[in-house]
């Protein structure tokens, strides 16, 4: 008992009371806050480790192509995360301008490369890190003649139709429409008995752009004249989006459900289970027909370039690959990331298990691969014509814009001329905010 | 046995004829009171000042300027103009007509609902506590889980809605339920008036409760109808609790985010994009940070003039009873 009463006067001495060590800690404890939020939070990794932030295309790293990495390199892949497609741009915008250091690679494609690397998000990279992978994939990393990524799968959009359809009401199935008459002959002959014949994913701002994007090019127009400036409201574009439309609300030929689908995996859905005769899709379509095999046997799947209408054929680019982020503190560790994925090791899986064509030249011309993915042969003659995606800094807005123009011909809402002209002003002007010439 | 260190009551501070400003001295001990309190509320001040003051000043500054993130070093103060150009913008008018229908049709429809539901759920009758179980599912549900549901449930090829009305003979060829703007914006406010519904219901359910059955009774016993007792009666007992529901409603509604990303992502040709998401898209889609921001404060201030409206109607209807 005489032990608490001197401890007890102790701490008079000292001026402590229990109200003063509360108002301490309390005050303490702000401090901390204040300092925790203002430092941030720092990363407690190494050098040899890295974090990736990818879409969610790609199974094959996260199911054994990770653990040979790290075998052979050493390196550590600390985190990996697959984020939904639609809804990775706006995380990494957010990431990048937060100069975030947590995530060292990051994936890329044509629309980002060019928009984060304008911005100065993504690590230039030099020339040599593109050995051994086919031209063709170059588009998708870089922006302005400056690398910026290594793509890991090449991707084209080609024509799949189904035999048995054809078959079925008088079509040849050895000769799949070459042009765009034959090709709007052929859907009407196919929308039937509750199928459609064509069908595309034009729900969200990508799928609008780009549906009109390869309509444009078929019809032998370009998105940008030499000055950098719209051009899809030639007459080839007016005619290009007329066609489109004619397709939905004249022909009614393309699956209502067109205008919803948001994404190529639902478009190829509804084709693997036989809802539609034709799509235009990526290479992915033949895999997820295997997948899907009990609807649909692959013999049946006939893959053809895509009809031309006012050229032979033309297409667009929905390459993918990875950057490094500018922010990051491992860019050595991460430079050997995208060294790995471009090996004939890791571009065998994606295209046996996951059906991509891929980025290594070798791999491209080896008979094998091209027995395993049928697409191969059909890309080889598609991309001998011109596929392109134009992507730029503006590209988020830019195609918000014309995607709701589009849209809004294909619900009947606008002409196309009257469409187009809008969205060629309007976007005019988004090109002079971005590049600070308003 | 313990020693005591507790503090005497401070001392009513008594006027002194010395004071200048009309303010008395305070004593040490009030000084030192006054401190602690200080210290106490410290922590909480900084956690505000860090998480809504300073992110809220931030975004009132950016909204001055044509701050970029695709060009971050070529900022510069251009005052108001955000705000100009907005009030301006087709498209910001667009979407704060389509967010005052949102609101408008969520708030009638879902308090409507909710009403009719708490006045069956109050009634005496057989499985009354499952019921009152079943109405927190949707409360339970994670917002973008329960906007996953709702994408599925309108699916165009193999969605529930289509199935239903096929199997009812309704419709012939499905629906594109968020193929249209239209279409889709009221799809939007049927699944947000289903996640929204439990919270109404549940103050709704609460206040009822808190009605005295005697005056049910003696309405009875007077022959008052059914009408006259809810109009009388159970009306003027949750009007409280009604308004609350009506201001939550409102301020949830004209924020509405999570349901529109998840099933439209703000189209089809934008036609579901309300106010909330249009700033959203200039922010992080198109990182157009300075406009962006502009937009978000209009919401904000909306909100809070919208809340401010309904809270001088409670004090009006407090004054008048008074």
């Amino acid at each position: 008992m005489s032990h608490q009463w001197e401890s007890l006067a102790a701490v008079r001495r000292s001026g402590l009371t229990r109200r003063s060590v509360l108002g301490m800690a309390s005050t303490a404890a702000a401090g901390g806050l204040g300092a925790l939020a203002t430092a941030g939070c720092a990363s407690p990794r190494g050098p040899r480790e890295i974090s990736i932030l990818d879409d969610n295309t790609n199974l094959v790293f996260s199911e054994g192509l990770i653990d040979q990495f790290e075998k052979q390199t050493g390196i550590r892949v600390a985190n990996y995360q697959m984020a939904n497609f639609n809804g990775l741009h706006d995380r990494l915008a957010t990431l990048f301008a937060a100069r975030d250091d947590s995530v060292d690679v990051v994936m890329t494609w044509a629309g980002w490369s060019a928009e984060f690397g304008a911005a100065g998000w993504l690590e230039p990279l030099d020339e040599s890190m593109l050995d051994g992978v086919t031209p063709s994939a170059r588009d998708c990393v870089s922006w302005g003649g400056q690398l910026y990524g290594v793509p890991k799968f090449v991707s084209v959009q080609t024509m799949f139709y189904d035999k048995r359809a054809f078959a079925a009401v008088g079509l040849d199935p050895a000769k799949p429409p070459a042009t765009w008459p034959e090709f709007v002959a052929a859907a009407r002959k196919l929308s039937t008995g509750g199928r459609y014949g064509f069908a595309c994913d034009m729900g969200n701002v990508d799928g609008a752009y780009q549906n009109f994007l390869r309509t444009l090019l078929l019809f032998g127009g370009t998105m940008y004249d030499g000055a950098g400036q719209p051009a899809f409201h030639s007459t080839a574009g007016i005619k290009a989006l007329t066609a489109l439309r004619d397709l939905y609300r004249r022909d009614k030929v393309m699956l209502p459900a067109s205008l919803q689908l948001t994404n190529a995996s639902d478009l190829a859905t509804v084709f693997a289970n036989r809802q539609v005769a034709m799509v235009f899709n990526w290479p992915f379509q033949w895999g997820e027909v295997k997948k899907n095999a009990a609807k649909m046997n692959p013999a049946d799947v006939g893959i053809a370039t895509l009809p031309g209408a006012a050229v032979p054929t033309a297409s667009i680019d929905g390459s993918e690959g990875y950057a490094i982020n500018r922010f990051s503190q491992r860019k050595a560790a991460a430079m050997e990331w995208l060294r790995f994925v471009k090996t004939e090791q890791v571009q065998r899986q994606i295209v046996t298990k996951e059906g991509w064509l891929p980025v290594n030249e070798t791999l491209m011309k080896n008979p094998a691969a091209a027995r395993a993915l049928p697409v191969i042969p059909v890309y080889q003659r598609q991309s001998r014509y011109q596929v392109r995606r134009f992507g730029a800094p503006w590209y988020s807005k830019f195609t918000d814009e014309l995607s709701a123009n589009v849209t809004n011909v294909m619900l009947g809402q606008l002409e196309p001329a009257e469409a187009l002209n809008t969205a060629a002003r309007n976007g005019a002007a988004i090109i002079s905010r971005v590049r600070g010439t308003r | 046995m313990t020693s005591s260190t507790t503090t005497p009551p401070p001392k009513a501070a008594a006027p002194q004829s010395g004071s200048t400003k009309g303010r008395s001295p305070r004593s040490p001990q009030e000084r030192s009171n006054e401190r602690f309190a200080w210290s106490l509320v410290l922590p909480a001040v900084v956690v505000v000042a860090l998480f809504f003051l300073f992110p809220v000043g931030y975004a009132g500054w950016l909204s001055l300027t044509d701050a970029q993130q695709l060009r971050p070093d070529a900022t510069s103060f251009v005052g108001v103009e955000n705000y100009g150009t907005l009030l301006t913008d087709p498209q910001f008018l667009a979407a704060l007509g389509r967010t005052a229908y949102f609101t408008a049709i969520t708030v009638v429809v879902g308090v409507g609902i909710a009403l009719g539901l708490a006045i069956l759920l109050t009634q005496e009758f057989r499985g009354r506590t499952v019921a009152r179980v079943l109405l927190l599912v949707p409360w339970a549900v994670p917002p973008v889980v329960n906007g996953i549901m709702w994408k599925y449930i309108f699916d165009p090829s193999w969605g529930v809605a289509n199935a239903i009305l096929r199997g009812l003979g309704i419709i012939d060829e499905n629906i594109a339920w968020l193929g249209t703007g239209e279409l889709a914006l009221n799809a939007i406010i049927l699944a947000e008036v289903w996640k929204l519904l439990p919270f109404v219901t549940l103050i709704l359910i609460a206040a009822m409760q808190s009605i005295p059955k005697s005056r049910y009774k003696a309405a009875a016993i007077d022959g008052a109808h059914a009408w006259s007792r809810f109009r009388h009666i159970t009306l003027p007992g949750i009007r409280y609790a009604l308004l609350f529901g009506l201001i939550t409603q409102t301020m949830w509604s004209i924020k509405v985010f999570d349901s529109i990303y998840v099933l439209t992502q703000g189209g089809p040709a934008r036609g579901t994009t309300t106010l909330n998401y249009f700033g959203y898209l200039q922010t992080f889609s198109y990182l157009d940070v300075g406009y962006g921001a502009a937009a978000a404060f209009l919401v904000m201030l909306l909100v809070f003039g919208l809340t401010m409206l309904y809270v001088r109607v409670l004090r009006r209807t407090e004054k008048v009873e008074a």
